[in-house]
């Protein structure tokens, strides 16, 4: 039976190995297109996706 | 007994000794991720991960659950939790609306009235109560290292993934377009309307409970959790521009780990063949708003819970089995129901979205089926 900090570094490393693969494996980040720190007031619109979402 | 239901310590409970150790290796690493964000991603995205840290530690640290208090409430008629929820509500509504209606760059949480939204609210409601937490608490219990949230994350994922992929088949079956009350009313209108709203659940829960609203009354890990959601979930606005949301993250999640696969082709796929939802999934987790926010959560849930460690119980192998197809299922239902308690209800309502006014009474009575379940199996 595993202890609980046991599980919880199981499911980090998990966690961690699946960001680090797709960071791998992604379109390299391109800083020149860097969205602006604070959305609100810099006069460019928000481009997350939100489970609101219809499409 | 439901490992996740396994009482958690008091707020009030002193911190262990080394608790303060445990916790320096944490800090340092979201330190170190912070730093590493900032300089090689985004500096929107470093301060949204210190946004999803506080959220996960308010969620974890004030036992915000969603889910508890529509329990208790339903069980016990114990109205603080649901009345935590409506403080929650009136002061995001109070905070998030103004700054809808000030900055044009930023977006309301509007899903549209649909039949995918009654169906899926309905189905979320059933199911949050059989898994033990709604959206954002399954990403903070699993924080706390409660194992059967831990392992529904996955399958969370997949279920919303998979409920995205198909939402284009259940929005045919009848949908009308979203409705914004902070467009259609201006601040003024839309919060009247909102607190209004706030104001005939409050006292319909009142008469039910037979305990009136009152401040005082209400324990105040609860007031506490309220105020520090809604101005961490009012930074997440400011600094997005877009309201707080779990589940989209999820289903991006899955999305990628299906195309790696060579499982799924998001160019014959209406929803994610989208531009802007194609551009996220070629680009890195990391660059998407909800998922450096969910990232946060767990971080700030396991900040907490290295001040309080859990003594999860048993489950059985049918509970266990119950638990995972309804964490599928929880995924798969938000995504119909364009959100989940943060997503469509907090952020919804808040922003003046009609559809968060529908979720509410679906999921309700969804909540009373689950809740069933919930005694009949757990």
């Amino acid at each position: 039976m595993l202890t609980t900090p046991a599980r919880r570094s199981i499911f980090w490393l998990l966690l961690i190995a699946f960001a680090a693969w797709d960071y791998a494996t992604s379109a390299p980040v391109n800083l020149r297109l860097e969205p602006p720190m604070i959305t609100a007031g810099s006069g460019t619109h928000a481009s997350g996706g939100h489970c609101a979402m219809p499409k | 007994m439901n490992t996740a239901a396994a009482p958690l310590r008091s707020a009030a409970t002193p911190a262990r000794p080394g608790a303060w150790a445990r916790r320096l290796p944490l800090a340092l690493g979201t330190l170190a991720l912070f730093g590493w964000l900032l300089w090689s991603v985004s500096s929107r995205q470093a301060l949204l991960l210190l946004v999803g840290v506080g959220l996960g530690a308010t969620l974890a640290g004030a036992r915000f659950g969603f889910t508890t208090g529509w329990r208790h409430l339903v069980e016990s008629r114990d109205p603080a939790g649901v009345y935590g929820q409506i403080v929650l509500l009136a002061l995001l509504a109070a905070l998030s609306m103004p700054i809808l209606a000030h900055f044009p760059e930023t977006t309301a949480a509007l899903g549209p009235p649909s039949i995918s939204l009654l169906v899926g609210a309905f189905v979320f409601g059933a199911c949050m109560q059989v898994a033990d937490g709604c959206g954002s608490g399954q990403l903070y219990k699993a924080g706390l290292g409660v194992p059967l949230n831990m392992a529904i994350l996955p399958l969370f994922a997949l279920g919303s993934f998979v409920g995205s992929a198909q939402l284009n088949g259940w929005l045919a079956l009848g949908a009308t377009e979203p409705v914004g009350l902070v467009q259609r009313w201006g601040v003024g209108g839309a919060l009247a309307a909102t607190l209004a709203g706030l104001a005939v659940i409050t006292l319909g829960v009142g008469a039910w409970s037979g305990q009136h609203f009152s401040v005082r009354r209400i324990p105040r890990r609860w007031l506490w959790g309220a105020l520090g959601l809604a101005l961490l979930a009012t930074l997440n606005l400011m600094i997005a521009g877009q309201p707080w949301g779990v589940v989209y993250g999820f289903g991006l999640w899955g999305a990628k780990a299906a195309t790696a696969l060579g499982l799924f082709d998001p160019t014959q796929n209406a929803f994610w063949s989208d531009p802007g939802h194609a551009e996220r999934l070629h680009q890195t987790l990391l660059l998407d708003v909800t998922s450096i926010t969910n990232i946060g959560i767990l971080a700030g849930a396991l900040w907490v819970a290295a001040r309080r460690p859990q003594t999860p119980r048993a489950l059985t192998r049918k509970q266990w089995a119950i638990g995972l197809v309804a964490g599928f299922l929880l995924g798969y239902s938000s995504r119909l129901a364009f959100g989940c308690n943060v997503g469509a209800m907090v952020s919804g309502i808040s922003t003046g979205s009609v559809h968060g006014w529908l979720w509410v009474p679906m999921a309700f009575l969804g909540t009373l089926v689950g809740l069933r379940v919930r005694r009949r199996f757990f």
